[in-house]
C-alpha cells in the first residue's frame, strides 16, 4: 500500500498549476482531494511520475451566488457543498453532496476532482446534466467554458486538454416551479452506486413543461433517458406517466454486470430510482420541502 | 458493584457488569499491536502473488529486484521447497500426499498465492522490488466449483491424484426404516452455503527474527492459535519446537481467520534467516487479506430427503454434503467432523445419514471462520425445518416446538454420542416471541399481504459448541495424534504481594483480562482492579498447552477453569503459610482487604498478615520457613484437562464438545417491492451461554456475531468468476456490513447453567451464525407462497430479484411426497 515514487509539485495558483501541467507533460496528474487517485496509486494501478498539488491554492474552494448563478470552486469539497446555504436553494445539489460515500471522503473529495475523473459511477455528472451546468476550464492558452453535456466524453475521459484543469462549476438556478432529485442505490455507504438517477421536472399548471432524466453508473458515461423525458413532457405527472418514464429509463440503461449487481438487476434499480426521484422532484416542484436519502442495501 | 454473597457475606464479582480492564488502553488507542513494534535493523517483506488461479510457475527471475538498492533478499517458492519440509497434513491417505508449502514452487493453485517474497529496507522499497520480480506462468484450467472439482477433470495436487480431500459417511439409527414408516417425505434437490470471511480490523501482521546469536526463532505476531502454529512450524522449518518463541499482544480481531497465518510466519522466518538474522516485518494489506489469508467453508447439500411423521416431527434425514476447502487443506479436513458436534442441531430426530465429502478448488484456502463448519450444517438443518414446515403447512414456531430437544431431556445424548449439557429451546422461543411481539407482527404481516407487501417472519435456532474434544480428529484420520483438550494458567503472589495471572490465551477483544480477574477476585476476596492479568500468548510464560490460543468458543470454560484451578492452588498455599506465621489453624483464617490492603487474618481477631508479607517470606525471606513448608511457591501453575474420551472411530461416536451455548434469533423483514432488498424491520437475539460471568462482554459478543451474520446473509461473500479471479478482493466489492446496514437488535437472555463447567458457564462468541439461518427463514416466509425456496445462504436484493423472476419456472426445488400412513 505504498505508491511508486513520484515528484511532488505544489501549485500556488490555478494558472501556475496549468503551467506546471504543460511543462511536466501528459503523465503528470493533478492532486485535488485524492479520493480516487491516491487509492489507485497505493494499489499501484496508477503510477504518475509527477503530482501537481492543488490543495494550497488560495481561493479555489467556495460556493457563492451571484448574478451569473451559483459558482462552485473546483476545489470545493463535497462536505462544504452539503453544508452550503447557497447550494441549499437547489435541493438536488444537497442530495448529491450529502450522499457521496462517507464523511471522511466528503471532507476530502472535491467537485472538480470528481468531474475530471469522469468515473462512470461518479455522482456529480448526472446531477449537473439535469441542471445544464457549465464547467470553466483553464489552460495555458486561457479560459474556456464547456457545457457539462460536452464535458463528459467517455469512461474516465473528460473534455479537458492535457494541460487544462477545471476551475469552477457554474450552475444556473432552475426556474421556479421546477424540482429536482438525485437518488442512488448503494450496497454500503463508502462504495459507488449500483445505479443512480438524477431527475428534474419543470411544471406549469400541473403539466410537465420540461423534464431531464439522467442515469448514473449504468453506462460508460451518464445516460440521458430521452424517451423517459418524452414520456413526461407536456403531460401530467401521474403514477401512470411516471411508471412509463421509469420503464423507458430501464430500456435506456446500458449496465455492465459486476459485484454491484447483474445487468438485469441494475435495470430494475433504474426503474425504482427514477420513480422515487420523480415523486420527490414533483413535490419539490410544488414547493414542498422533501429530504431525500440514497437507498442502502 | 459487587453483590453480597448470601453464604459468607463476601462480595462476588462473577456475574457483575465489571467494566473491562482492557477498555481504557484500547479505547485510547494505546493498545500494543504488532505494527506498533519497531525493532532495530528491521526489514520489510512484500509478496509477489500469482494472478492466476491455477498455473505452472515456469520461471521466476529475481535479478532486477535483487539489483534494486535497499533490497536485502528475494525468496522464491522453489527455494522455500528446498529449505523446508511440507507442512503437516491432518488428513489421512491422499491428504498425506499433498505437499503444502507457504509459497508456490512449481505450481500456483489460487489467485493471490505467493510465489516470491522480497525483503527490503522499507515497505515501499519492498513493494517497488516486488514489481520487478518477473514470473512466467503457464496457465492451467481452474476449477472453482466443488461439484466440478469432485469430477477430477483438473487436479490441483497431482501427487494426491484426486481433488477429494476426505470422504466419510455418518450414519446413525435406522434411516431406511424411518423412511419406510414416514407419513411424508420432503425432498430438497440442492442447498448451498456461500463462502464469506471475517474481515478483522487488523489484518495479519508478523515480525520474525531468526536470531543468529542464539539460533532461536522469535515471533511477534497476531496468530490466534499459536500453540497450533508452532506445532506446524517446527517440523516444517526442521527445528525443535523449543527453539521458537512466540509472543502475541493485543489483536485486532481474528474470528479464527488468523489461525492459518502460520504459512506467512514460515516465510518471514526464512527471510530473516536469509538476511543474517535481521528482524523481518510483514503487514498484510486489506486486498491481500481478502485475496489470500483465509475464507470460510463453502458447502453444497445435495439430494436431501427428510422423513416426517404425521405430526410433522422429523424422523430421519438423508443427504450428501460437499465442502469446498479451497486450494490447500491446512486446518482441514477437521471441518469434515467438526460439524458433527451439532449433528442433530436442536432437534430430536435419531436417524440420519450424511455422506460427507470435502474437495480442493482453485480458491483461497479456508480457515476456521467464526461458526466454523457447524454453522453450515446448522443452516442446512434450519432450512430443512422451515422448508418442511412450509410444505406441510405447519407454522414455523409450532414446527420447532414439535421438533426441539426438550429441556427435561438435558443432558441430551445425540445420535452420534455428543452430550448437550443444558439448554431450554422452547423457553428461548417464548422469550424471543415476546420480545419481538410475535402475535402483533403476525397480524401486521397478514394485513400487509392484502396490500401485496411481502413481509416474512423467521426463526433461527442454533448452537455454539465450545471446548472441542480434539479426539474428533481421529474420526477423520485414525492415526491423528490428538485427543482431549486442556488449557494452562498461572497465578502468583509476586514479591510485594501483587496478584499476577498469566493465561495461555490470546484474546482479540473477548475481555479475558476482565473475566480472569473476576474469577480470581472472588477466590482471593479482593477487587478485580488489584489483579494484573497477563494475556497474549508467550511460549516463555510456560502456561500454554498444545491447545492454547483463543478460538472455538471456549475461554469461559477451558481458560477460566485453568485460572480457577491455579488460583485455588495459590489460595491453599497462602492459607497454609499464613497458618504457620499467624500460629493458627487454616480453618480459622479468612482472606479479605484490611487497613493495609489484602490480608489473611484470624477470623474475629486483629492478627493478620498482608499478602505482601506472605510473598516476602517465600521469595526473599525464606530462612524463616520451616522445611515442611518449602514446597510452597505462591507461584501456582495449573493445567485444566477436559473430561473427554477418545471417540469410537469406526462408529464415529463420542462426545465431541463440552458445552453447547444456544441462540434463538427472530427477524421480521420486508422485501422492498422496487429494489427487492430484504429490509429488516425488527430483530431479536436471545442468547443462552449458561452462567454469565460478565454481561456486557456477552452482550458485545452477541451484537458482534449478529452483525457478522447479518452481513454474511445479505451483503458479504467471497465470489470468484469461472476462471478463478476473485471478484471481491476489496471492501468496495466485498462490502462488509457497517452501522448504516444494521438494524436495532433487541437482546434477550436465559441462563441454563452448564453441569460440565466449574462455574456453569459455556463458551460463546461464535454465535452459530444465527442471523444467516434466521434471515433465510424470514425470506422463505415472505416468499413461500410465490413458490420460492430459499436455497442459498446469501440473499441480497439482486438474488431475491432473480428468485422472484424465476419463480414458478422449471422444477420446484423442494417437494413433499405424502405417503400412506402405516397402520
Amino acid at each position: 500500500m505504498f505508491p511508486r515514487a513520484f515528484h511532488y509539485h505544489r501549485a500556488g495558483s490555478l494558472k501556475e498549476a496549468a503551467t506546471m501541467l504543460s511543462q511536466l507533460g501528459p503523465e503528470a496528474k493533478l492532486l485535488a482531494g485524492g479520493q480516487s487517485l491516491i487509492p489507485l496509486m497505493k494499489l499501484r494501478f496508477a503510477g504518475p511520475p509527477h503530482l501537481v498539488d492543488l490543495n494550497f491554492i488560495p481561493g479555489a474552494a467556495y460556493v457563492k451566488q451571484d448574478a451569473g448563478g451559483l459558482r462552485v470552486g473546483a476545489l470545493t469539497c463535497h462536505a462544504d457543498i452539503e453544508d452550503s446555504p447557497a447550494a441549499a436553494a437547489i435541493p438536488i445539489l444537497h442530495d448529491c453532496a450529502a450522499g457521496i460515500a462517507d464523511v471522511q471522503i466528503r471532507n476530502r473529495g472535491t467537485i472538480g476532482g470528481s468531474l475530471a475523473e469522469a468515473d462512470p459511477s461518479g455522482d456529480w455528472a448526472p446531477v449537473l446534466l439535469t441542471l445544464n451546468a457549465d464547467v470553466r476550464c483553464l489552460g495555458p492558452k486561457g479560459e474556456r467554458t464547456v457545457p457539462i453535456s460536452k464535458f463528459v466524453v467517455d469512461a474516465y475521459t473528460s473534455a479537458l486538454g492535457e494541460d487544462e484543469l477545471i476551475i469552477e462549476v457554474l450552475i444556473q438556478a432552475p426556474p421556479k416551479s421546477s424540482g429536482g432529485a438525485y437518488i442512488a442505490f448503494k450496497r454500503s455507504a463508502p462504495v459507488y452506486a449500483s445505479a443512480s438517477a438524477a431527475v428534474r421536472l419543470a411544471m406549469e399548471d400541473g403539466v410537465c413543461r420540461d423534464a431531464a432524466i439522467v442515469l448514473g453508473a449504468v453506462g460508460l458515461t451518464p445516460v440521458r433517458a430521452l424517451e423517459a423525458e418524452a414520456a413526461l413532457r407536456n403531460n401530467q405527472v401521474t403514477a401512470k406517466t411516471m411508471e412509463a418514464a421509469a420503464e423507458a429509463a430501464r430500456a435506456a440503461a446500458d449496465p455492465q454486470p459486476d459485484m454491484r449487481g447483474s445487468a438485469e438487476y441494475k435495470r430494475q434499480l433504474v426503474t425504482a430510482l427514477v420513480k422515487r426521484g420523480l415523486e420527490v422532484a414533483l413535490k419539490r416542484a410544488r414547493g414542498e420541502k422533501v429530504e431525500l436519502s440514497h437507498i442502502y442495501a | 458493584m459487587a453483590d453480597q454473597d448470601k453464604s459468607n457475606g463476601q462480595k462476588r464479582w462473577v456475574g457483575q457488569r465489571v467494566p473491562r480492564k482492557e477498555e481504557g488502553r484500547l479505547l485510547r488507542g494505546q493498545g500494543k499491536f504488532i505494527d506498533d513494534i519497531k525493532l532495530r535493523e528491521m526489514l520489510y517483506l512484500a509478496f509477489v502473488r500469482s494472478p492466476y488461479a491455477h498455473a505452472r510457475v515456469v520461471n521466476v527471475n529475481t535479478s532486477a529486484a535483487e539489483a534494486l538498492p535497499g533490497v536485502a533478499a528475494v525468496l522464491t517458492g522453489r527455494e522455500v521447497e528446498s529449505l523446508t519440509s511440507p507442512f503437516i497434513e491432518i488428513g489421512p491417505d491422499q491428504c498425506q500426499k499433498i505437499a503444502d508449502y507457504p509459497m508456490a514452487g512449481s505450481k500456483a493453485r489460487f489467485q493471490g498465492e505467493p510465489v516470491a517474497a522480497v525483503v527490503a529496507e522499507s515497505p515501499r522499497l519492498a513493494e517497488d522490488a516486488a514489481e520487478l520480480v518477473q514470473v512466467d506462468y503457464d496457465p492451467l484450467p481452474a476449477v472453482t466449483d466443488a461439484e466440478q472439482a469432485e469430477k477430477n477433470e483438473s487436479i490441483l495436487h497431482e501427487n494426491a491424484g484426486t481433488n477429494v480431500v476426505w470422504r466419510g459417511v455418518f450414519e446413525y439409527g435406522d434411516v431406511e426404516k424411518a423412511f419406510r414408516e414416514a407419513a411424508s417425505v420432503v425432498e430438497i434437490d440442492r442447498l448451498h452455503f456461500h463462502r464469506f470471511s471475517s474481515t478483522p480490523l487488523e489484518p495479519n501482521v508478523i515480525i520474525a527474527q531468526w536470531d543468529n546469536k542464539d539460533g532461536r526463532l522469535y515471533y511477534w505476531c497476531n496468530n490466534s492459535f499459536p500453540s497450533f502454529a508452532i506445532q506446524f512450524l517446527a517440523p516444517h522449518l526442521r527445528i525443535h519446537i523449543d527453539q521458537i518463541r512466540v509472543q502475541t499482544f493485543d489483536i485486532g480481531g481474528s474470528f479464527g481467520i488468523k489461525i492459518t497465518n502460520y504459512t506467512q510466519m514460515a516465510v518471514c522466518a526464512l527471510a530473516s534467516r536469509k538476511c543474517g538474522g535481521r528482524p523481518v516485518k510483514w503487514v498484510e494489506t486489506r486486498t491481500e487479506h481478502m485475496l489470500s489469508s483465509a475464507h470460510g467453508n463453502e458447502r453444497t447439500f445435495l439430494n436431501t430427503r427428510v422423513a416426517l411423521d404425521k405430526n410433522g416431527v422429523i424422523t430421519a434425514i438423508d443427504s450428501r454434503h460437499i465442502d469446498d476447502c479451497g486450494a490447500y487443506p491446512r486446518y482441514e479436513p477437521l471441518g469434515c467432523v467438526i460439524w458433527s458436534q451439532v449433528f442433530p442441531g436442536v432437534y430430536r430426530f435419531r436417524n440420519a445419514k450424511i455422506d460427507f465429502t470435502q474437495v480442493v478448488t482453485n480458491k483461497c484456502p479456508v480457515g476456521p471462520n467464526r461458526g466454523y463448519s457447524r454453522m453450515q450444517h446448522l443452516w442446512f438443518l434450519e432450512r430443512i425445518c422451515d422448508i418442511c414446515a412450509h410444505e406441510l403447512k405447519i407454522p414455523a414456531d409450532e414446527m420447532r416446538l414439535r421438533n426441539y430437544i426438550r429441556p427435561e431431556e438435558m443432558p441430551y445424548t445425540t445420535p452420534n454420542g455428543c452430550v448437550y449439557d443444558s439448554g431450554n429451546y422452547p423457553k428461548m422461543l417464548e422469550v424471543g416471541k415476546k420480545l419481538i411481539g410475535w402475535d402483533e407482527w403476525k397480524r401486521k404481516q397478514a394485513e400487509a399481504r392484502k396490500d401485496g407487501r411481502l413481509i416474512g417472519i423467521g426463526i433461527g435456532t442454533t448452537l455454539d459448541s465450545g471446548t472441542n474434544n480434539f479426539g474428533q480428529s481421529q474420526i477423520i484420520n485414525p492415526y491423528a495424534p490428538f485427543s482431549g483438550n486442556s488449557q494452562g494458567a498461572n497465578v502468583k503472589l509476586d514479591i510485594y504481594g501483587e496478584i499476577v495471572v498469566a493465561v495461555g490465551s490470546c484474546p482479540q477483544g473477548q475481555g479475558h483480562e476482565t473475566t480472569a480477574a473476576q474469577i480470581v477476585a472472588d477466590l482471593l476476596n479482593v477487587t478485580p482492579d488489584l489483579i494484573t492479568v497477563r494475556t497474549g500468548f508467550d511460549t516463555e510464560r510456560n502456561v500454554h498447552t498444545g491447545f492454547s490460543g483463543t478460538y472455538a468458543s471456549q475461554f469461559a470454560v477451558s481458560g477460566l477453569s485453568a485460572v480457577h484451578g491455579a488460583a485455588q492452588k495459590l489460595k491453599k498455599e497462602m492459607l497454609r503459610l499464613a497458618a504457620f506465621t499467624l500460629n493458627a489453624k487454616e480453618d480459622e483464617l479468612e482472606l479479605g482487604i484490611g487497613a493495609q490492603g489484602p490480608e489473611v487474618r484470624v477470623r474475629g481477631t486483629e492478627r493478620s498478615i498482608p499478602y505482601g508479607g506472605l510473598a516476602n517470606i517465600v521469595n526473599v525471606n525464606s530462612a524463616v520457613m520451616p522445611e515442611e513448608l518449602h514446597e510452597i511457591t505462591l507461584n501456582c501453575r495449573y493445567i485444566w484437562r477436559a473430561p473427554f474420551k477418545v471417540p469410537d472411530k469406526a462408529k464415529k461416536y463420542g462426545n465431541l464438545t463440552l458445552t453447547y451455548a444456544s441462540q434463538l434469533h427472530i427477524a421480521v423483514l420486508e422485501v422492498d417491492r422496487d429494489t427487492y432488498v430484504p429490509r429488516i424491520l425488527d430483530y431479536v437475539a436471545v442468547d443462552d451461554c449458561g452462567t454469565v460471568i460478565n454481561p456486557p462482554i456477552v452482550e458485545g459478543q452477541v451484537y458482534g456475531a449478529t452483525a457478522h451474520g447479518i452481513g454474511a446473509a445479505l451483503m458479504e461473500g467471497c465470489f470468484y468468476d469461472e476462471v478463478g479471479n476473485m471478484l471481491t478482493s476489496t471492501f468496495s466489492d466485498y462490502t462488509p456490513i457497517t452501522s448504516v446496514n444494521m438494524p436495532n437488535v433487541k437482546f434477550g437472555d436465559i441462563q441454563t447453567p452448564s453441569p460440565h463447567s466449574f462455574n456453569g458457564a459455556k463458551g460463546m462468541g461464535e454465535g452459530g451464525a444465527a442471523p444467516i439461518h434466521t434471515l433465510s427463514a424470514a425470506l422463505q416466509d415472505a416468499l413461500f407462497d410465490k413458490g420460492i425456496i430459499i436455497d442459498d445462504s446469501f440473499n441480497n436484493g439482486d438474488r431475491v430479484y432473480h428468485l422472484m423472476q424465476q419463480a414458478g419456472k422449471g422444477k420446484k426445488p423442494a417437494r413433499v411426497k405424502p405417503r400412506a400412513v402405516p397402520a
